[in-house]
């Protein structure tokens, strides 16, 4: 994950300069769908290699009653890509007259990301909500927009160390006599707070809080729950 | 009032005294020279059915196409002067084919209609880009939305659309019209709406029907959102003018 | 990439009560191709004390000769076996030796002590500082995914099954999100009076 700081062992006699126009302010997204529910969890931190710089900037945002939108890396393409979002979601309201699908956001995110192919937006997109059958569905994207839909996801600085725990919890994944009972809300609740405990414990760029949002035809729920803060 | 009228119909971008662009009016009276056109909609979907008027037995009945596909779940009959209908549909395709690229969902009838008129009225003398004059061809645009709604939309030259639960459009639509008003309720099922079609265009049309000069076209709702257009059969045209 | 990524591995080793247990896969890379799925990475120092070695594989194996060759001079000098403490700080010493060029392993060290079977885990990194812990220690390619399951699967004073169950499914569902490290694994529980050796059988790829 943190691929320019993380060099192993060698040291380098000359160090070569090179345009690289984006900084890594950290912080985790995790989404998991349900039935007919999505839940997505992000820490509250933003940072700047040692620094912290706030304890209180949410990464998931409301795009419509059905869709919800959870952006990190740098900082600034957040910015940026949420307020291009806004507009383009605005303009399909007037033209189409209806709010755009949980599934249309998903697809036009992939379009905005890829239109800036040879200088990306330094992003990794998570996006949450019910489909336009009533289930619930997560996508998950890459910085210049290849997405997929998956049942979960972890992604941010901490998803090397919460992806196997989904994929063991959540996929029943190695394990042969498991029973794999369906999802409430309350235990993705609960499990995805533990998650998040277990990642402020060992990566320095997630903690302060976890803001939990659950979405489901009724509306959208959000809690928060501290975190370590150091 | 005649000697007005000839002072200000000569340019596509005047005004008349009256508030009356001349042009787009001349151009909705070609529609009137056009081959008839009707369209009905129903609870269980919508059709389409034209004549194809054909001038001379030399002439290849099935190279003449009215109804063509803009999207797997739209289809658009035209009356009026049929080249100008190509760059319509034309249009209207791409915009479709965008809109899925970009939203991954079908583009509902009304906005590929919406993103047609815009077409219709961006006409000018000194643009190189657009048409010099108003397109001469009215068309109805008929399918089946996502939600399951089935629409039936017109448009005319002057870029106005309107949805309907029936229309007809071209040289035998005033008796189609009044006769679409006796025989047309909302509740018909679609079959019953593809024959009303059917005799509407027997009543109007100047040759005898069959299925080698009319062309029909069926969008039809399914239980996999959203319905499939497609263009009616011989065989099957067959079938149906028996049962008239 | 680094060179401690070149051979590929993942080690993870958990106390319980009064018992330890260490785990690895059993891939041997070079670079993106698999070269063997039955590669030794834990090796036995004593009757009950385990070193597990994940990075370059030919240090690896000379690291672990040159330990058992060093272990062997001890017990015999001492007529006693070596103890965990003392093992740290044996490896511990030998890594620093290489100070400025090491030895390219990561050390975890697992074991009960021969006297009291007190139970002992601890790591090093590749130029011998310490760490001792009481829950867990990992290292390796996929050092963030099995930070992640440990921390949430692990509770304290573990069984002997319930311990193997655990560091099971953490070394399982790490590897496999990590490329460099699979193909199977190899699990060994410390008791006082035996010593289990499991293999999992785990996705081949």
């Amino acid at each position: 994950m943190a691929v320019l700081v993380d060099e192993g062992y060698q040291t380098h006699p000359t160090v070569q300069h090179r345009f690289f126009p984006y900084a890594q302010n950290g912080g985790t997204v995790v989404a998991v769908a349900g039935e007919d529910f999505s839940v997505v969890g992000c820490d509250t931190r933003l940072s700047e290699g040692y620094s912290i710089l706030s304890r209180d900037v949410s990464k998931v945002r409301k795009m419509t009653k059905s869709g919800l939108l959870g952006c990190v890396g740098f900082h600034g393409d957040v910015l940026t890509l949420t307020k291009m979002l806004d507009a383009k979601m605005k303009q399909y309201k007037h033209t189409h007259g209806k709010d755009m699908s949980c599934e249309a956001m998903a697809q036009m995110l992939s379009s905005t990301l890829y239109y800036r192919r040879f200088f990306p937006y330094w992003v990794y997109n998570m996006v949450a909500g019910i489909d336009n059958n009533g289930k619930g569905c997560v996508f998950s994207y890459d910085p210049v927009g290849s997405y997929e839909r998956e049942t979960y996801r972890a992604c941010g600085s901490a998803s090397a160390i919460i992806q196997p725990l989904l994929d063991n919890q959540l996929g029943y994944k190695n394990q042969s006599n498991a029973n794999p009972a369906p999802l409430t809300r309350d235990r993705v609740r609960t499990m995805v707070r533990d998650i998040f405990a277990a990642a402020s414990e060992r990566d320095i760029y997630t903690g302060d809080e976890v803001e939990i949002s659950v979405i489901d035809a009724n509306g959208i729920d959000t809690q928060r729950f501290p975190l370590r803060s150091d | 009032m005649f000697q007005s009228r000839s002072e200000y119909d000569r340019g596509v971008n005047v005004f008349s005294p009256e508030g009356r662009i001349f042009q787009v009016e001349y151009a909705i009276e070609a529609i009137k020279l056009g081959s008839t056109a009707v369209g009905i909609q129903t609870k269980e979907g919508v059709c389409l059915a034209v004549e194809r008027r054909i001038t001379s037995p030399l002439m290849i009945p099935s190279s003449i196409e009215k109804i063509v596909e803009i999207d797997d779940h739209i289809g658009c009959a035209m009356s009026g002067l049929i080249a100008d209908s190509r760059i319509l549909i034309d249009h209207a395709r791409v915009e479709a084919q965008s809109h899925w690229f970009t939203f991954n969902e079908k583009m509902s009838i009304e906005s590929v209609t919406q993103s047609v008129s815009n077409l219709a009225l961006s006409f000018g003398e000194y643009d190189r880009k657009s048409m010099s004059r108003p397109f001469g061809v009215a068309i109805l645009m008929a399918g089946v939305d996502e939600n399951g709604d089935s629409v039936l939309l017109h448009m005319d030259p002057s870029g106005t659309y309107l949805k309907y639960g029936a229309k007809a459009i071209g040289a035998g639509s005033e008796g189609a019209q009044a006769t679409l008003e006796e025989q047309y309720h909302k509740s018909m099922t679609l079959d019953d709406g593809i024959k009303l079609c059917l005799n509407v265009l027997k009543q109007v049309m100047e040759e005898k029907i069959s299925s080698t000069n009319i062309e029909v076209g069926v969008c039809r709702k399914s239980e996999e959102k959203p319905g499939k257009f497609h263009l009616l059969g011989k065989d099957a045209i067959d079938t149906l003018l028996t049962t008239l | 990439m680094s060179i401690l990524e070149y051979n590929g591995a993942s080690i993870v080793a958990m106390k319980g009560k009064n018992c330890v247990a260490i785990a690895a896969d059993k891939r041997l890379g070079i670079r993106f191709q698999t070269v063997s799925c039955d590669f030794q990475k834990i090796f036995p120092m004593g009757k009950k004390l385990f070193i597990g070695l994940p990075g370059l594989a030919t240090d690896v194996q000379t690291f672990a000769n040159e330990l058992k060759f060093h272990t062997n001079l001890y017990n015999l000098s001492e007529s006693r076996e070596i103890s965990p403490k003392v093992f740290l700080s044996m490896v511990s010493n030998f890594l620093y030796q290489r100070r400025f060029g090491p030895y390219f392993i990561e050390p975890v060290i697992a074991g009960l002590d021969p006297k009291t079977d007190e139970p002992f885990i601890a790591s090093t990194d590749l130029i011998g500082c310490p760490m001792v812990t009481d829950d867990f220690v990992v290292a390796g390619t996929c050092l963030e995914q099995l930070y992640g399951m440990c921390e949430t699967l692990y509770k304290p004073d573990m069984q002997p099954d319930e311990l193997f169950e655990c560091i099971s499914q953490s070394l399982l569902n790490a590897q496999d999100r990590d490329a460099y490290s699979g193909w199977g694994g190899v699990v060994y529980v410390i008791e006082p009076n035996k010593i289990t050796k499991r293999e999992l059988k785990a996705r081949m790829d």
